[in-house]
């Protein structure tokens, strides 16, 4: 079965004026995906998402949804539904009318208006609050009528716009549950944006990471976890940010790059060599479950603590090399280590990732053994 | 901490200054419903009988028996009325037009709109007076009502009204197919009810006290508004010489504004006072 | 213009269109017309000729309209003052909570929803001698009744203390705005920092008030330059033009002698004098800055 892609955009540009915010951005979504847009605030990733939904006009490129092409036509002739992030409910109209406004602009008859309305509230629980105004619905209430509104137009694509980040933390839970849930049942694709990386890991298929104009990397949430593309993505995405710190390329025989600190400790990558030497200044990146923290002279150097973080399970050390490095590493729950002491720190080279002078990553090979 | 407490309660001081200066505020209204209490004989003989019984009706009776009062009430509520009605429909959509549509030379319209608000009505009022009479609209209820609907004040307090709704709203009901004119009639125009208020009884209130516009459009005594009418039996009031008849026509005529200010006080209020800080 | 602009017009001509058509019709015209007019001799069947500067080398050596100038200016700096006091002190009284204030503010601000000629009515009936409210009290206390109206150095005050009784409303409110406006945590601060109530009211709620009484100041007097009804209805300008003001002169030029050519010079001179003084006082109010 050829399986259609839902959503294309083909080198879509934007900009305001002289300063660009979309710099051809190209991206293909499978149908019934659910991809998230995730990046910091200014990065672009809003605009992205109204230029699909048709809130902002391209400059130049190409939308396309289910083979049709979008980017000239009206919001509400696009076949997508959006969920505002302040909800945007018409605080004058009932639940009932709030559902109902978009089917009747465009002319679905009465008794399937009615039907449609009744069972997407059914399904999301707020059938007694039909008749209710948004003022006096709770605000997570308010987000199922906003789901609600979005799901009676059965559209081709989802648009959620930070559809979390009013709620506070119980609630966001479970409404990312329904939100799964909502995905399972529904025969459309999603786009979420956020800035909030467990909320993109946990309900995307794909993670879009978008900064400074352009899409970073897409990907899997683990690849991008695992394999990001460069340095930007590398440090945005898992927590705390990974290490980066330049390091000198030795020479060697092995297949794999053998780096060198500025504290003058090695370490043994399993990133391939090749196309690494000569090619400038290397960095090396490592995440703070790589850098274990040890005795001193335990490990594969040592440091001087600067700060502690005691998470419960596990804690951070937040330590310095003796170069002046800055490096996080990680120990157990119980860790006795405080702030002034001299510890090893232990670094994990078969972890650790490469990234060549143009800021692109270079990663270990997967280990066959494992 | 004394000082604070005190801040939110009247002294004795204060209240008696107070007292004296309502007094002075009720004093001129109780004269005027006391001389309208009276017969016109007596009042001929000596005014002064206004403080005491016998008080009488009969002036009140008189107006209601067949007064060209009425005629005047309704002109002045047709007038206020279209007045208003007129005002809210041209400035909700003129409001919305500077509030949310983009279009060539916006910013410079919107600036030439309120640089009318410092153009004083006699500055425009003879031009206007020719104006209407070469249209024969004097003595008429259009050429009443249309110079309230010139005034830019209500485009400037629409305008910033609809500026204040979320623009997320107006996204909702793009994406939910709504045109311009859906989206202006059912989503954003029923939001603004507060604001049609407002300016509903300030144009209303304006309208209604209007004096000089309609002392040179309407001439004829049967076009008259109650404002002029009022006036008319004021200058004439040697010839009628009914001094309680002339002020239960005064109390006759203040008390619809009155009853209007004391269940809306808090719009009329919020109104004026809105309508003067814009400025 | 673009395709995109000229589209983005038409989408927007049939909001906004109705209101400009009306404003430059009724207001815009008007006001360029009445600028022409003064260049005019012209009378009311349309008949204009052309008069040049005539209108205005004539006012400038009409001593009735200098007496109407003089007597406008010596009004307006009375009301003026003495309003914004009047009103700024009941402010201050009235900003409290509580049922008592509210129904004294409630009582204040009820003659600013009457009309000018009820107000003259009223006014009328206390002021004349014959059987006014203050004459019936003065011949009471057996003295002989003050003739408010009729006499030539009482009769522009009387229409002031008139105007002044229907105007006290609205600048009270807009004291009392100004007033709600300020943090009630300065007034915490002030008390902390040992701050007596009249160095409290000096240091901090004056000059909190500063804006709104610039905003007072400037409406008061382009509204008070302005008067009219009052004066026509009380005194009719009268006794011998000692209470006439500008605009009951333009009314009598244009309404009872017809040369619209000369009220509407008088029109444009006295806008352009408004229009200067309410600048002034704005840049007064709002340049100067405190030590």
């Amino acid at each position: 079965m050829v399986t259609l892609a839902s959503l294309e955009l083909i080198e879509v540009r934007k900009a305001y004026g002289a300063a660009t915010v979309l710099d051809g951005v190209s991206l293909s979504m499978q149908a019934g995906e659910f991809l998230a847009f995730l990046g910091p605030s200014g990065s672009g990733k809003s605009t992205l998402l109204r230029v699909i939904a048709g809130l902002e006009t391209v400059d130049g490129g190409e939308v396309r949804l289910g083979g049709r092409r979008i980017d000239q036509l009206p919001p509400g002739d696009r076949g997508v539904a959006m969920v505002f992030q302040h909800y945007a409910l018409y605080p004058h109209m009932s639940v009932r009318d709030n559902m109902a406004f978009g089917l009747r602009n465009a002319g679905v008859a009465k008794g399937e208006i009615g039907r449609r309305v009744l069972d997407a509230a059914r399904v999301l629980e707020i059938e007694p609050e039909l008749d209710r105004k948004p003022a006096q619905l709770s605000g997570g209430q308010r987000q199922r009528v906003a789901i609600g509104r979005a799901i009676v137009k059965q559209p081709q694509l989802f648009l959620l716009d930070e559809p979390l980040s009013n709620l506070d933390a119980a609630l966001r839970m479970r409404t990312r549950v329904q939100l799964a849930e909502l995905r399972n049942r529904v025969d459309a694709a999603f786009i979420m944006v956020t800035h909030d990386q467990a909320e993109a890991m946990t309900l995307a298929d794909r993670v879009a990471v978008i900064h400074d104009r352009r899409i970073q990397q897409v990907g899997p949430p683990m690849e991008i976890y695992a394999r990001p593309a460069n340095v930007w993505v590398a440090r945005f995405v898992g927590s705390p940010a990974m290490n980066v710190a330049p390091v000198e390329l030795l020479d060697g025989e092995s297949d794999s790059a053998s780096v060198r600190l500025g504290d003058g400790s090695q370490v043994d990558t399993r990133v391939p060599r090749a196309g690494l030497a000569g090619a400038g200044p290397l960095q090396i990146g490592l995440r703070a479950e790589s850098v274990r923290v040890t005795g001193a002279g335990a490990g594969t150097t040592d440091a001087r603590v600067e700060l502690v973080e005691r998470l419960g399970d596990r804690t951070l050390v937040y330590a310095r090399l003796s170069d002046g490095q800055a490096l996080t590493g990680e120990d157990r729950g119980a860790s006795r280590v405080q702030a002034g002491d001299i510890v090893g720190l232990r670094i994990e080279g078969a972890a650790a990732h490469l990234f060549a002078p143009d800021g692109s990553g270079r990663h270990p090979v997967e280990s066959t053994t494992a | 901490m004394k000082g604070l407490a005190d801040r939110h309660r009247l002294s004795p001081l204060a209240l008696a200054g107070l007292s004296v200066a309502a007094l002075v505020m009720v004093a001129p209204l109780l004269w005027t419903v006391a001389l309208s209490l009276k017969s016109n004989a007596e009042l001929m003989r000596d005014s002064g009988t206004a403080f005491f019984a016998p008080y009488t009706l009969e002036n009140y009776r008189a107006i209601l028996q067949g007064s060209q009062v009425f005629g005047w009430l309704l002109n002045s509520l047709i007038v206020s009325l279209g007045t208003t009605l007129g005002v809210l429909a041209l400035c909700s959509l003129a409001g919305y037009g500077f509030a949310r549509l983009e279009f060539p030379g916006r910013r410079a319209l919107f600036v030439f709109v309120l640089l009318g608000l410092a153009v004083p009505e006699q500055a425009v009022i003879l031009p206007r007076h020719q104006l209407f009479a070469d249209f024969g609209l004097h003595n008429s209820y259009p050429g009443l009502i249309l110079p309230g609907l010139a005034a830019p004040f209500g485009v400037f307090f629409m305008a910033q009204y609809f500026r204040g709704i979320p623009r997320e709203l107006d996204e909702a009901a793009l994406l939910d197919g709504a045109s311009r004119w859906t989206l202006f009639w059912k989503v954003l125009l029923p939001l603004t009810w507060p604001a049609q208020a407002t300016l509903g009884v300030f144009t209303f209130l304006a309208s209604w006290n209007d004096y000089w516009w309609p002392l040179i459009s309407a001439t004829r005594s049967d076009r008259f508004t109650l404002t002029v009418g009022l006036a008319s039996s004021q200058m004439n009031y040697a010839q009628t010489s009914g001094l309680g008849y002339l002020m239960a026509q005064a109390v006759f005529a203040a008390l619809p504004i009155l009853i209007v200010y004391a269940l809306f006080q808090k719009q009329i209020v919020g109104a004026m006072a809105g309508a003067a800080a814009a400025r | 213009m673009n395709a995109q602009g000229r589209r983005n017009l038409l989408q927007a001509a049939p909001f906004i269109g109705p209101f400009l058509l009306l404003y430059v019709g009724l207001l815009i015209y008007p006001l360029l017309d009445g600028l022409t007019l003064s260049f005019h001799r012209a009378d009311p069947f349309g008949g204009r000729a052309f008069a040049g500067l005539e209108n205005y080398a004539r006012l400038a050596s009409d001593p009735v309209f200098g007496q109407a100038l003089g007597n406008t200016f010596k009004y307006a700096v009375v009301v003026v003052p003495v309003l914004t006091a009047i009103t700024l002190a009941l402010a201050l009284a009235l900003n409290k909570p509580g049922r008592t204030a509210s129904v004294f503010r409630g009582l204040f601000f009820s003659s600013a929803v009457l009309s000018v000629t009820i107000i003259t009515l009223i006014w009328r009936f206390v002021l004349t001698p014959d059987a006014g409210l203050l004459a019936e009290v003065w011949e009471a206390a057996g003295r002989e009744p003050v003739p408010f109206l009729s006499h030539p150095d009482l009769a522009l005050l009387a229409v002031a203390v008139a105007t002044i009784w229907w105007s006290i409303g609205l600048p009270m409110m807009l004291f009392l705005a100004g007033l709600q406006q300020i943090p009630e945590d300065i007034f915490e601060a002030a008390a902390l920092d040992r701050a007596n109530r009249w160095t409290t009211f000096r240091r901090i709620t004056l000059p909190s008030l500063r804006r709104t009484a610039v905003l007072v100041v400037m409406l008061q007097t382009a509204a008070q330059l302005q008067l009219f009804g009052q004066a026509q209805l009380l005194t009719a300008g009268g006794p011998g033009g000692a209470s006439r003001p500008v605009v009951l002169f333009i009314y009598e030029t244009a309404f009872t002698r017809w040369e619209l050519g000369y009220a509407s010079a008088l029109a444009q001179v006295l806008f352009v004098l408004i229009l200067a003084v309410t600048l002034l006082q704005f840049r007064a109010g709002t340049s100067r800055r405190e030590p």
